[in-house]
């Protein structure tokens, strides 16, 4: 059952719209999100090429590389700096992970699953979530 | 305490000192979206007690829907919020976002505002002093 989003970088420089299955919402502590976010974790939903479009403006590419060697696209507004989405890095279809704090419908969607709970911020009380990985699943 | 960090790419870094029992999470919507996530988490730091070590920020100006400015500062190559203040003269104060800090496992939220546009999933954090908006 999709439901259909959209959303916005702060200053309104870019904009989307997804169709998304909110059992595929996720929150993730890894270190990386933290900085990222500057935050205690991201907010995240997936959403396939398919079901991804941006409507306005062309949001600045990071490529983070993790730890493991892995490539990761990490878009955000260069005006305002407001991260938009991150993606996988090099050729082949794409799975989109939208920011959810960006999306309009936000509220509308709790965290299904957690990962990288092991890097937690340890004053985060428990988060009732269905499933939590200590890594990534 | 000391505390430093740097955006994810390592182009900006900064330094400062800190009250740990000053670490507040900001719930409003402009912070929802600046982070991409549910909440901020800032501490504070007055303008004597912070320095950027390298890098220089890219600057964006939020316009809150009361007429209030505030500088936004975040990496232009990574997209890392580093922190905001306020915009014109004066003395300023700088409120740092907490994920970017080496630190960060240490700073525990003394206080939450703007707890009437949490996101329902998120708990209640009763503990904290709470602010329904602004504190």
């Amino acid at each position: 059952l999709a439901v259909k989003i959209d959303g916005s970088c702060h200053c309104g420089a870019i904009r989307y719209e997804a169709e998304v299955d909110p059992g595929k919402v996720s929150l993730c502590h890894c270190t990386d999100c933290q900085v990222l976010s500057g935050s205690a974790f991201r907010f995240a939903v997936r959403a396939t090429e398919a079901d991804f479009r941006i409507l306005a403006g062309t949001p600045k590419i990071y490529v983070k590389t993790a730890e493991s060697g892995a490539k990761r696209v990490q878009a955000f507004c260069p005006d305002c700096g407001t991260p938009l989405y991150a993606t996988s890095a090099g050729d082949g279809p794409k799975v989109f992970g939208i920011r959810l704090g960006t999306a309009r419908q936000r509220r509308e969607l709790a965290p299904k699953r957690q990962f990288w709970c092991r890097s937690a911020l340890e004053w985060l009380p428990l988060i009732p979530v269905a499933e939590s990985c200590e890594t990534q699943p | 305490m000391k505390i430093d960090g740097s955006c994810h790419c390592g182009a900006i870094r900064y330094e400062a000192e800190v009250e740990p029992d000053d670490v507040s999470i900001c719930h409003c919507a402009d912070c929802q979206a600046l982070t991409g996530s549910a909440f901020r988490v800032t501490v504070s730091a007055p303008e004597e007690k912070f320095r950027l070590t390298a890098g220089k920020p890219g600057l964006y100006v939020k316009t809150a829907e009361s007429g209030a400015r505030r500088v936004q500062a975040f990496c232009g190559e990574c997209g890392s919020p580093i922190y905001a203040t306020s915009a014109g003269e004066g003395p300023k104060t700088y409120g740092l976002r907490v994920g970017t800090m080496r630190q960060r496992q240490a700073l525990m939220p003394s206080r939450q505002i703007w707890r009437k546009s949490a996101l329902a999933w998120v708990p209640p954090m009763d503990h904290l002093q709470t602010f329904p908006d602004e504190d």
